[in-house]
C-alpha cells in the first residue's frame, strides 16, 4: 500500500559547505520528488558524502538550506530522522557487539522497529546476527548497515554508496529491495560512482563534480551519455568487418590490429552487433569508462561549469 | 628506520603530553621544595622528618624516600617515583595499542604488506617507544635541573642521568611485558590482561614492604629493581645490576613478544580459548535493556563495570589491611607522635584510611572518567556517533545519556567499593561511621562527573585531542591541590581542583560548599558540551 507524502522529498536551496581551497559543495539547488529513486553520481571527492551529511543534519551548511519533506534538516533534525533510513559511506565500528545487539541498540533508540521485518531482511541477505561485529567480513558489515537503514520502513532512504563491498548476488538482492521500497512508496537518494549501478535502479540522476552539480538527467539521457570501451577478437579464419564497424552508428575511435578490433560505443550496442553480423567472434569484452572519461567525453572540458537541469 | 619513524609519528601526542607532564611535574616539585623546606640545615632536617612520616602512609605505593631533606631526595620521592607509575601506564596503553589496536585499524596489516617482517615490526615499535621514553625522561631531568638552578643550588649530573635512565628502563620493561601479553590475549581483553599483569607486578613489590610474606616473590617484579635505586640525592644508592636486569626484561619481553607475533594469526590471539559454537541466527535479541536509555549503555559496558567494581573492592580490602599495619608502625615512632596527634584526636584509623584510600580512589575515578571520555571520542572518530545521530534522537539527548550512563556506572562501582571498605574495616576491628562511608563514597560520583563533563566538552570540541587534554587537565588539577598551599595560590584557583573540592569526607563529613562547587562545575561542563555538540559537524 502506498504511503501518503508531500510531493517533494528533498529540496536544497543554494546549499553550500565551503572547506576552503575550493573543497566542499557549492550552491546546490536540487529537488527530488517523493517516490522517486534519485541517483547521485560523481567521482571520489566530488562532494557526494558532504551533500548527504548536510541532508542528514550531521554537518551544518556554510550557507543555503536543505529540506526533507518540508522539514529543515538542521532545525528539525530529530523529526527528519524519524522519516529517514540512512546508510553511511563507512560502516562504523561496533567492536564486540553482536549483530542482533547492534540492531536492538539502534532500534531501541528509534523505537517502533518490527523484529519480524528485521529477521526477514537478515534472512534475505543471509546475515548471521549472532556473530560479533569484529568477526564480520566487510561484506557482512555492509549488509548489517543495509538492514539498519531499511529496518523501520522509512519514507526516505539516503544511501551513500550502498553496494560497496557487496558481491554481485547480494547487489542484485539489494536492487530488488530498492525496487520494493519504491513500489511501497519510499523515496530513495542513492550516491554512487558506478554509472551502471545508477542506470540500473534510478529514475533520475544528478551528476556532481568538484563540488558542483553539473547535470540532472533523465535515465534516457544517461543512456545516451553512457560510453563503453569494446574489444573484439575475431576467429583466425574470419574476415574482420572493419569498415562496417566504423560506419555503425554510435561507434567511435575504431582501431583494427590483426584479428582484434577496439572501439568506443555510445548508446545502444545494436548497431555494432549488426555490423559484426555473422562473423565468428571468439572474444568480446565491454568495459565501462571511468566517470572522469565520461566527463571528458560528454563535456569536452576538464573543469565543467555548473549547469542547470 | 621508516617503521620507527612511523611508530614515533603514531605516538607523537603521547610523547608531547608525557614529556610536558614530566617536565612540569619535576619542575614544580623542585621549586616547591625550596618554598617549603626552609634554608637552614635544622629546618631541612625537620622537613625531611615530616616527609618521612608522610611517606610511611604511602609505603604501599612508593618506596621510603632517601634523604628527603635534600632537593634530590625530595624530588626523587615526589616527582620521579610517581612518574615511574605514570610511565608504566603510558607503556601499557602504547603497547596494547601498538599490538592490537593498530591491528584492528588495519595498520599492522598494511605495514606487513609493505614488506616489513613481524619481528622487524615489533622491534621498530619497541625502539620507537624507547626513544619516546628517552625524550620524556630527559624532560623530567630538565625540569629538575631548571628548578635546582632557580633555587641557586647545584646537583651531581650523574645522579640525574641515572634517575632518568631508570625511568626509561622501567617504562621499557613494562612496555615489552604488556606487548607480550597483548599477543596472547584476545584483542578486546588485551589491555585488561596486560593491565592486570602490570598491576600484580607492582603490588607484589609495593605490598612486600608491608607484608613480609610477599617479599619472596618481589624479585619477579621490575618495580623491585627500580626501587633498589635512588640516585638523585647525594649518597643515594645506585645499583647498576638492577639497571641490567631491567634491560634484560625489556629485551627478553620484546623477543618473546616478537616470537609470539610470528606464530599467531593476524587478528587472533596466540592462545585461543575454546568457545561454544553459537547457532546461526537472524533474530534480533528481545532483551529489554536495549530499549531504555542508560540501561543500554550500562549493559554494553557490563564487563568493564564489573571489572572496575571488583578491582576497587579488592583494592579497598588491601588498603584496610594496610591501614592497621601502617598505623602501628607510625605509633611506634615516638618522634612522630606530635605529628600524628591531629589524627589521634580525630580517630587515627579513619584518618589514615580516609587519607590513603580516598586519595587513591579519587585518582581511580578520574581514570574512570577518562576511559569513558576516550570511548566517546572513539565513537565520534569511528563513525558510531554519526549512525546514532541518524536515529531520531537529539544531540543534547546523546550528551545527557552519556553522562547519565557514567553516573550510573560510577554509582555501581562506588557502592561496591564503599560497602567492601566498610565491612572489611569492621572485620579488622576498625569501626567507621557508616554515614560518613556512604557520604565519602558518594562524593566520588560528582568528583568523576567533573572530569567527565570537562571531557564531554573536549570531545564535542575536538574528539581526537579530548583524552590528551583531559589527562593534562586532571594532572593540572592534581598539581593544583598538591601545590596550591605551597605556592600560596588564590583560593578560587585552588577551588578549581576537583581533588581539593573532594575534601576529607570520611574524617570531617561532606563540605556543602565544596559539593555545590563540584555540581556547579559539572553542570557548566555539561551545558558547554551540549552547546558545542549542537554546533559542531559530525563525521567531517
Amino acid at each position: 500500500m502506498l504511503r501518503e507524502m508531500p510531493t517533494t522529498a528533498i529540496r536544497t536551496s543554494r546549499l553550500t559547505k565551503d572547506y576552503g581551497a575550493g573543497r566542499g559543495l557549492f550552491d546546490l539547488d536540487l529537488q527530488v520528488a517523493a517516490q522517486e529513486v534519485f541517483g547521485y553520481l560523481g567521482p571520489n571527492g566530488a562532494g557526494k558524502t558532504t551533500t548527504i551529511r548536510m541532508l542528514m543534519g550531521m554537518i551544518r551548511p556554510t550557507s543555503g538550506s536543505a529540506f526533507i519533506f518540508g522539514l529543515d534538516s538542521v532545525r528539525d533534525a530529530v523529526d527528519v530522522k524519524r522519516k529517514v533510513g540512512y546508510l553511511p559511506g563507512d560502516v562504523p565500528q561496533f567492536g564486540s557487539l553482536r549483530g542482533s545487539e547492534i540492531i536492538a541498540y539502534l532500534g531501541g533508540m528509534r523505537g517502533g522497529v518490527d523484529r519480524e521485518s528485521v529477521r526477514k531482511l537478515a534472512e534475505r541477505f543471509d546475515l548471521d546476527l549472532s556473530r560479533r561485529f569484529r568477526e564480520y567480513s566487510s561484506g557482512n558489515k555492509q549488509k548489517l548497515a543495509i538492514v539498519l537503514a531499511f529496518m523501520h520502513r522509512p519514507d526516505l532512504l539516503i544511501l551513500d554508496e550502498p553496494t560497496s563491498s557487496l558481491d554481485p548476488l547480494n547487489q542484485q538482492e539489494f536492487y530488488a529491495l530498492l525496487r520494493e521500497a519504491r513500489d511501497d512508496g519510499a523515496t530513495v537518494f542513492l550516491s554512487s560512482h558506478v554509472l551502471s549501478e545508477v542506470e540500473h535502479v534510478c529514475d533520475r540522476v544528478g551528476i556532481i563534480r568538484d563540488g558542483r552539480l553539473v547535470r540532472v538527467a533523465q535515465l534516457d539521457e544517461l543512456r545516451r551519455i553512457r560510453v563503453h570501451h569494446v574489444e573484439i577478437e575475431f576467429a583466425q579464419d574470419s574476415a574482420v568487418p572493419g569498415s562496417e564497424i566504423r560506419d555503425a552508428e554510435g561507434v567511435e575511435d575504431v582501431t583494427v590490429t590483426g584479428q582484434r578490433v577496439t572501439c568506443r560505443v555510445r548508446g545502444s550496442f545494436q548497431p555494432l552487433l549488426s555490423a559484426i553480423g555473422d562473423t565468428t567472434v571468439v572474444d568480446l569484452v565491454s568495459t565501462e569508462p571511468t566517470l572522469e572519461e565520461l566527463f571528458l567525453s560528454y563535456f569536452s572540458e576538464r573543469k565543467p561549469k555548473a549547469l542547470t537541469s | 628506520m621508516i617503521a620507527i619513524a612511523f611508530g614515533l609519528r603514531l605516538g607523537r601526542w603521547g610523547i608531547v603530553g608525557f614529556s610536558l607532564a614530566a617536565f612540569v611535574s619535576t619542575l614544580v616539585q623542585t621549586v616547591g621544595f625550596y618554598q617549603i623546606a626552609g634554608q637552614g640545615p635544622g629546618e631541612r632536617i625537620a622537613f625531611g622528618n615530616s616527609i618521612l612520616a608522610l611517606a610511611s602512609q604511602f609505603s604501599a605505593l612508593f618506596p621510603p624516600p632517601f634523604r628527603p631533606d635534600t632537593v634530590g631526595g625530595y624530588v626523587e620521592f615526589r616527582g620521579f617515583h610517581p612518574l615511574a607509575i605514570l610511565f608504566a601506564i603510558w607503556a601499557l596503553a602504547s603497547a596494547t595499542g601498538a599490538a592490537r589496536g593498530d591491528e584492528e585499524r588495519g595498520l599492522v596489516e598494511a605495514s606487513l604488506a609493505a614488506g616489513i617482517s613481524r619481528i622487524g615490526l615489533i622491534g621498530a615499535r619497541t625502539t620507537a617507544f624507547a626513544i619516546a621514553l628517552v625524550v620524556a625522561s630527559a624532560a623530567a631531568a630538565a625540569g629538575f635541573l631548571v628548578g635546582v638552578a632557580a633555587g641557586h643550588e647545584t646537583v651531581a649530573l650523574p645522579g640525574v642521568i641515572e634517575a632518568s635512565g631508570l625511568l626509561v628502563a622501567i617504562g621499557l620493561s613494562c612496555y615489552t611485558l604488556a606487548l607480550l601479553v597483548a599477543q596472547l590475549a584476545a584483542a578486546r581483553a588485551a589491555t585488561a590482561a596486560a593491565g592486570v599483569l602490570l598491576l600484580a607486578l607492582f603490588l607484589v613489590n609495593s605490598l612486600s614492604r608491608v607484608f613480609d610474606s610477599l617479599s619472596i616473590w618481589r624479585w619477579l617484579s621490575p618495580f623491585r629493581y627500580y626501587d633498589l635505586n635512588q640516585p638523585l640525592p647525594p649518597g643515594g644508592p645506585f645499583e647498576p645490576r638492577a639497571l641490567v636486569v631491567l634491560a634484560g626484561v625489556s629485551i627478553f619481553g620484546a623477543a618473546i613478544a616478537a616470537a609470539a607475533f610470528d606464530f599467531r594469526d593476524l587478528g587472533a590471539p596466540l592462545v585461543r580459548l575454546p568457545m561454544p559454537v553459537r547457532p546461526e541466527s537472524q533474530s534480533v535479541t528481545s532483551a529489554a535493556w536495549w530499549r531504555f536509555p542508560v540501561w543500554r549503555g550500562m549493559y554494553e559496558r557490563r564487563l568493564g563495570i564489573a571489572v572496575w567494581a571488583i578491582g576497587m573492592a579488592v583494592l579497598a580490602i588491601v588498603f584496610v589491611s594496610l591501614t592497621r599495619t601502617i598505623v602501628q608502625v607510625l605509633l611506634s615512632i615516638p618522634s612522630l607522635l606530635p605529628y600524628l596527634s591531629i589524627f589521634v584526636r580525630q580517630q587515627v584509623y579513619p584518618g589514615v584510611l580516609g587519607f590513603t584510600w580516598f586519595n587513591v580512589a579519587q585518582l581511580l575515578f578520574a581514570a574512570l572518567a577518562i576511559t569513558y571520555v576516550a570511548r566517546w571520542s572513539a565513537e565520534d572518530t569511528d563513525g558510531r556517533l554519526e549512525l546514532t545521530l541518524s536515529q531520531p534522537v537529539s544531540r543534547a539527548a546523546v550528551v545527557v545519556e552519556r553522562m547519565a550512563t557514567l553516573i550510573a556506572s560510577a554509582l555501581v562501582i562506588t557502592a561496591a567499593s564503599g560497602a567492601t571498605l566498610y565491612y572489611a574495616s569492621h572485620m579488622q576491628g576498625i569501626d567507621l561511621n557508616p554515614g560518613r562511608v556512604v557520604a565519602a563514597s558518594l562524593m566520588l560520583v560528582p568528583f568523576a562527573v567533573v572530569f567527565a563533563s570537562a571531557g564531554s566538552l573536549l570531545a564535542a570540541w575536538n574528539p581526537r585531542a579530548a583524552v590528551g587534554v583531559l589527562g593534562a587537565f586532571a594532572f593540572a588539577s592534581y598539581l593544583d591541590t598538591e601545590l596550591g598551599s605551597i605556592y600560596k595560590l588564590p583560593l578560587w584557583v585552588q577551588d578549581l581542583s576537583a581533588f581539593k573540592l573532594f575534601g576529607t569526607p570520611l574524617l570531617t563529613g561532606v563540605d556543602g560548599r565544596n559539593l555545590a562547587l563540584l555540581v556547579l562545575l559539572s553542570l557548566a561542563g555539561l551545558a558547554g558540551s551540549i552547546l558545542a555538540m549542537q554546533r559542531r559537524d559530525v563525521g567531517a
